[in-house]
């Protein structure tokens, strides 16, 4: 499914971009969707031989990829689970020449990692639509709160087999402070509280996300490089 | 590829398939390991089954069955890394990422949706309406009774309204997401566009009054068997437990890429049931999802089944602009 697209226009690197480049005020924020890196090439290695090398992260099912020269795009639509490179959607590596030997340049853009840190804005905003239903709500529930109160109400019994065996009785429920809670508009139907906890959960995935990626990928890199 | 005849059926034909328990392979490694990955699943659910049946009634709540169930699956994701089945289903970052996406939506839009809509609602609905109570001649049976029971008719339910989506192309729309995934890790059952989650949730249970014990064992025991439908984990998994429940290998076949294979093993719970009618294959797959393996984005999961329909219609009844070619004279 490999095929060839347009090489990335623009004679920079967007991670190298100069400072009074137009789009240096994205470098600001694109850190958060954007991984870049840089690698030394193992002595002698000429671009060829490094994209020879690399060539196996690009020849997977759903990537298309352009090497002209020095350098080499790709694009990724729905890669599979287990590609290597599955997070990231385009990209450009380039080699260039240093006083000390060649250097492979890389940057990457992943709509996975812009996802998940805008997931916990999207799950406080879940929250919010929570709290909002749940006053919208109030007399409904209220109603029906008071009608389950009733059916709480009633004591019932074991079987004998059960409490032959030892389980405990079920007892009539006391008023406590949850119950003062739910005739309150039964607030714990539409409570916030796990909209919020998935919204600290998609902080801490984006946060291990964003440092593990940018290492694995690296460390890929850098082993099909040196043909470790 | 050839495939393997089951019962009428030829399964495997279009994609590899293990049929035959015999031909599913075994744990690997030293004595301690295999045994605890033979007896580990029984000894989870007759240990959730004495828990449930005596904890104090101050413990015995929906809110410590909710802790159990996040720490439960915490464990079984380490599982995953200790005795993967397959290396090929390994959990990744994204993977990660999706999954519990859809398990954050099942805790929070889908639970507020449920509130308005869900089968329980509509049948505590219908009782007020006519003024009728829960038939509640089941609250006098023994506990163990009740909560067989509230799972046999869950999943007695939820067999057909499987089965019927994988027969009729308008439920099919909204379950053929979930078949996209392609792999089995601990979360992937959540994984699907939001209308299937709300249809295999449909259940006619609220017709009926349990004791609330009966309900948390019944929930403990669904999970202690449902939970390894989707889990990359090997288990030496007894053969009592394969004949009665649904385990990974089964769910495996039915996520398998081999058309014949995915249309079986529906029951959630008790394979028996697939058993009872027919639908029952004995084996394991390890290429899951559709379309060669394809893997579907978040934004396509929540489309999919509305502009599959859509092209559907279109197809169907829409105006035909087809140019009509005259041979040149």
């Amino acid at each position: 499914m490999t095929r060839m697209v347009q090489s990335m226009p623009g004679g920079d690197l967007p991670g190298t971009a100069p400072h009074r480049d137009g789009r240096s005020w994205m470098r600001l924020i694109d850190w958060i969707w954007t991984v870049r890196g840089e690698l030394p090439l193992p002595a002698g290695q000429s671009a060829d031989e490094a994209f020879a090398r690399l060539d196996p992260f690009f020849r997977e099912p759903g990537t298309s990829f352009d090497q002209a020269g020095r350098s080499l795009s790709f694009t990724k639509q729905d890669p599979l689970a287990q590609d290597k490179m599955s997070i990231y959607d385009r990209g450009e590596l380039r080699v260039e020449s240093q006083p000390g030997g060649g250097v492979l340049r890389y940057w990457m853009t992943s709509k996975s990692l812009l996802f998940c840190f805008l997931a916990p804005l999207m799950f406080i905003a879940f929250g919010q639509i929570i709290v909002g239903v749940g006053m919208l709500t109030k007399p409904d529930t209220e109603q029906a709160d008071k009608k389950k109160k009733d059916e709480k109400e009633k004591v019932r019994e074991l079987h004998w087999i059960d409490q032959m065996l030892g389980a405990p009785a079920p007892e009539k429920p006391k008023k406590d402070k949850k119950d003062e809670k739910k005739e309150d508009g039964g607030k714990d139907r539409f409570s916030p509280t796990s909209a919020y906890v998935f919204a600290g959960l998609f902080a801490l995935l984006y946060v291990i996300g964003r440092i593990l990626e940018d290492r694995l990928i690296r460390r890929r890199f850098l082993r099909s490089l040196t043909g470790g | 590829m050839n495939g393997v005849r089951v019962g009428n059926r030829i399964i495997g034909a279009d994609s590899p398939v293990t049929i035959g328990w015999e031909n599913v392979p075994r744990v690997e490694g030293g004595p301690f390991k295999r045994l605890f990955f033979t007896w580990f699943q029984p000894a989870v659910l007759f240990a959730m089954i004495l828990f449930w049946y005596y904890a104090p009634n101050s413990i015995a709540k929906a809110s410590t069955a909710i802790g159990i169930g996040i720490a439960f699956r915490a464990f079984l994701l380490a599982l995953e890394w200790v005795n993967p089945r397959y290396k090929s289903w390994e959990l990744t970052w994204k993977e990660c990422v999706t999954d519990l996406f859809y398990v954050g939506l099942g805790y929070t839009l889908l639970r507020l949706v449920d509130n308005f809509i869900s089968s329980e609602v509509l049948i505590e609905n219908l009782l007020t309406s006519f003024n009728w109570d829960k038939l509640a001649f089941f609250t006098g049976l023994p506990l163990l009774v009740q909560a067989f029971l509230i799972l046999f008719i869950f999943d007695f339910g939820q067999y057909w309204m499987h089965r019927g989506m994988h027969n009729w192309y308008p439920l099919w729309l909204t379950h053929s997401v979930h078949h996209y995934i392609t792999q089995l890790n601990i979360n992937k059952g959540a994984v699907g566009n939001p209308v299937e989650l709300f249809l295999i949730g449909l259940g006619i249970g609220g017709l009926f009054d349990f004791l609330p014990r009966a309900a948390l064992l019944a929930g403990a025991i669904g999970m202690s068997i449902g939970v390894y439908q989707h889990i990359n984990v090997r288990f030496n998994t007894p053969a009592w437990w394969r004949y009665l429940f649904n385990t990974t290998e089964h769910h495996s076949l039915h996520h398998s890429q081999d058309f014949e294979a995915s249309r079986s093993n529906y029951a959630s719970n008790f394979i028996f049931i697939d058993r009872i009618f027919g639908t029952c294959v004995d084996g394991e797959a390890e290429l899951l999802g559709m379309e060669g393996g394809r893997r579907m984005s978040i934004r396509e999961q929540m489309t999919y089944p509305f502009t599959e329909a859509w092209k559907t219609l279109k197809e169907k009844f829409g105006k035909r602009h087809e140019t009509t070619a005259v041979p040149a004279e």
